[in-house]
């Protein structure tokens, strides 16, 4: 009996004392201020759908698969999400191993319901055949190392990893139109999660004095603290779920405040999971890029040839891979690779058959990642206002100009873009074996004719 | 330094020294007393490392290997902070952080009586002397020093504690003072008691100094001691 007393974590009077008190002077133990969140680090994994994320000391991973099954009887037109959670006994001493313990079901139950009352996947999207073939995502969240508020960094791992997972692709087959077709990666390029929004829980602890709150708890003031909640939102503001399991009672007032707390929490937390899934897809398009780079001639005329045959593939992240070109190859290079990709879309206007926008060299790439349709809509809106958008922050690594240049053709409204910019293009075709200097006179004077 | 060739010791000293590695040649030496502690142990004719740390002398015939963990394996005569477990009628049990909860025997006071028996509640923490420490029994404490006097040991009340590695509180404690404690004297007063154990207590006069300083001494664990220092100052100024 007394070999199982050594080995857990004890408080001390000491500790709970000082902590409450420090939270008096609006200090806590580790400098932050009460309402502050720890340092967030988001890493990804090779596989598509793994994300590890430390918030602090806390690390936690997860993991995302789907698996072909029968749907639901009662929701035959919908595909299924189902979280599971693993608390490792190397995350702390208190962890045991085997069924899941009463906080590993909590926490489980809490992402669960941020993401399944609010409908943030699309479940009909998932649906192959209506009642007989759905996909199922399962999402698999392991504790690392617990060091205080398991319940956000769980969710902010569940949230990164569904953004990075990947289904393949499938297509109805055979004679009656009955068999599935499932496209492994090599063939068809698989497809990301439709998600509407990022659900984020934030969670409060309360101590015994009333107007005591503090935000993202660690260890030792989640052993001192009497009462915790955690609130679900949205960047929008839409509460997704409250979970408070028991504890000391809070006045309504001090819930309505700490609910404004976490929606600009949620807001903050929602541009840093998006800031990290981008980078992580450029990188990963660029890697792909690069495999191939040898193989894309930097000879002009070469690439135009190339670029010809694969001019059917209307998908891929128009944004991500031009972005891809400008950071790969250098000046000379990239605005060659902007003429013939801007041949490419003058090509593809007169054929009539595409639907890019001005300034979409993505149809000869087939290896870049399929479009997340949300950041195409945000970033297509933010194109007419010609700031400073992401992908602009990246271009800023190649010539200031360009640009400039290439977001003012882009804000110009679809219809005259298709005319002004087929002209433009025009004009740089042309002067793509020409040196550099001309070509930024052309540019000027379009710039002129804009 | 990972080379299995025996040398003579002067090579390895303050060395970092893997298992395996041969520190000493007896059969070179004769009529040498060696003192091993511990990490090493005596193969027939050389001495070889067990546990990997640094390897270091201390004249006129003391090896040890020294290494910095979170764990703490008891010893006699150190000096550590406990926490309070529970009270039987001979003995407390405090936790000392080691494999086995030890023994504060209710008697080992400085004019510790059975009608003065201290009274500590669950939680209290305790700076407490390690009187036996062997492997497999429940380590034995006291709260006096080799001669009965209380000392400085007993309840610590007030302030702040936080864990750390062993090889932290060794360096709080070496002589000549740990530049980090120097340099944050010089500006805030405060008071620490460190336990071999890999616990350290601070208090301060107001909570913000006792978490600068307790902050300032879990970050300093890595740096060197001119790093220690400018890790203080800029913190310092920072504060005021």
């Amino acid at each position: 009996m007394e070999q199982r007393l050594a080995n857990c974590w004890r408080l001390t009077v000491n500790e709970k004392k000082f902590i409450e008190s420090a939270l008096l002077s609006d200090v806590r133990v580790d400098g932050r201020g009460p309402l502050d969140y720890r340092k967030l680090n988001i890493k990804f994994g090779k596989n598509d759908g793994s994300a590890e994320v430390q918030l602090g000391e806390t690390r936690v991973m997860s993991y995302v698969s789907a698996q072909l099954v029968q749907p639901y009887r009662d929701r035959p037109n919908e595909g299924t999400l189902s979280i599971f959670t693993e608390f490792s006994p190397m995350a702390d001493p208190s962890f045991e191993p085997g069924r899941p313990g009463e906080s590993a079901v909590e926490l489980g139950r809490i992402i669960d319901r941020g993401l399944r009352e609010s409908r943030a996947i699309d479940t009909e999207s998932l649906c192959i055949l209506s009642a007989k073939l759905v996909w199922a995502i399962r999402v698999d969240i392991h504790i690392l190392d617990n060091a205080g508020n398991l319940v956000d960094a769980a969710n902010i791992a569940a949230l990164a990893s569904l953004l990075t997972f990947r289904r393949p692709e499938c297509s109805l087959g055979g004679e009656d139109g009955q068999q599935v077709v499932v496209h492994p990666p090599e063939v068809r390029e698989p497809l990301p999660l439709i998600i509407h929004h990022l659900p984020v829980a934030v969670t409060f602890g309360y101590f015994s004095n009333e107007n005591l709150v503090v935000l993202d708890p660690t260890y030792h003031e989640e052993a001192v603290m009497t009462g915790r909640m955690t609130a679900t939102l949205n960047a929008n503001g839409d509460v997704c779920a409250i979970q408070k399991p028991g504890g000391q009672e809070i006045s309504h007032r001090v819930i309505m405040h700490c609910l404004r707390l976490a929606h600009v929490k949620a807001g903050d937390m929602t541009a840093k999971i998006k800031d990290a899934v981008e980078k992580h897809n450029t990188e990963r398009a660029l890697q792909k890029i690069k495999r191939h780079s040898s193989s894309v001639a930097v000879d002009v005329c070469g690439t135009t040839a190339s670029l010809g045959g694969k001019q059917n593939q209307s998908d891929g992240d128009k944004e991500g891979s031009r972005l891809d070109q400008l950071k790969l190859k250098d000046e000379t290079k990239s605005m060659e690779c902007d003429a013939t990709s801007s041949a490419q879309v003058q090509s593809n206007k007169k054929d009539g058959s595409s639907k890019n926008f001005v300034g979409g060299p993505s149809s000869w790439d087939p290896y870049s990642d399929c479009v997340n349709s949300d950041l195409l809509k945000a970033s297509l809106a933010s194109r007419g206002h010609s700031t400073p958008s992401k992908k602009k922050d990246s271009r800023r690594e190649t010539k200031p100009e360009e640009p400039q240049n290439e977001v003012k053709i882009d804000s110009a409204p679809m219809d005259t873009a298709l005319t002004s910019g087929q002209s433009n293009e025009g004009k740089t075709l042309k002067d793509a074996v020409k040196p550099k200097h001309k070509r930024k006179k052309k540019k000027g004077s379009s710039n002129n004719a804009n | 330094m990972e080379s299995k060739s025996s040398g003579s010791a002067t090579n390895l000293v303050d060395q970092l020294v893997y298992p395996g590695d041969v520190v000493l040649d007896l059969s070179s030496m004769t009529n040498q007393t060696i003192k091993l502690g511990g990490g090493l142990r005596q193969d027939c004719d050389v001495i070889s490392v067990m546990k990997a740390g640094r390897l270091r002398f201390s004249k006129p015939n003391k090896y040890w290997v020294e290494s910095s963990q979170k764990r703490y394996v008891p010893h006699a005569e150190d000096s550590v902070l406990g926490i309070v477990v529970d009270s039987r009628s001979d003995n407390f049990l405090v936790d000392i952080k080691g494999p086995a909860i030890a023994f504060l025997p209710v008697l080992a006071f400085e004019g510790g009586t059975r009608r003065n028996i201290p009274k500590f509640e669950v939680g209290a923490l305790l700076y407490v002397r390690v009187v036996k420490a062997n492997p497999g029994m429940n380590p034995e404490l006291s709260c006096t020093d080799a001669s009965g006097k209380a000392g400085e040991y007993g309840v610590l009340k007030e302030g702040y504690m936080f864990e750390c590695s062993t090889g932290l509180s060794r360096m709080l404690l070496s002589s000549p003072t740990c530049p980090v404690l120097d340099t944050l004297g010089k500006k805030l007063s405060f008071e620490i008691a460190v336990g071999l154990n890999g616990r350290v207590w601070v208090i301060a006069s107001s909570p913000p100094t006792t978490i600068i300083v307790a902050n300032a001494l879990i970050n300093s664990e890595p740096l060197s001691g001119v790093q220690q220092k400018i890790m203080a100052e800029k913190l310092l100024q920072r504060v005021q």
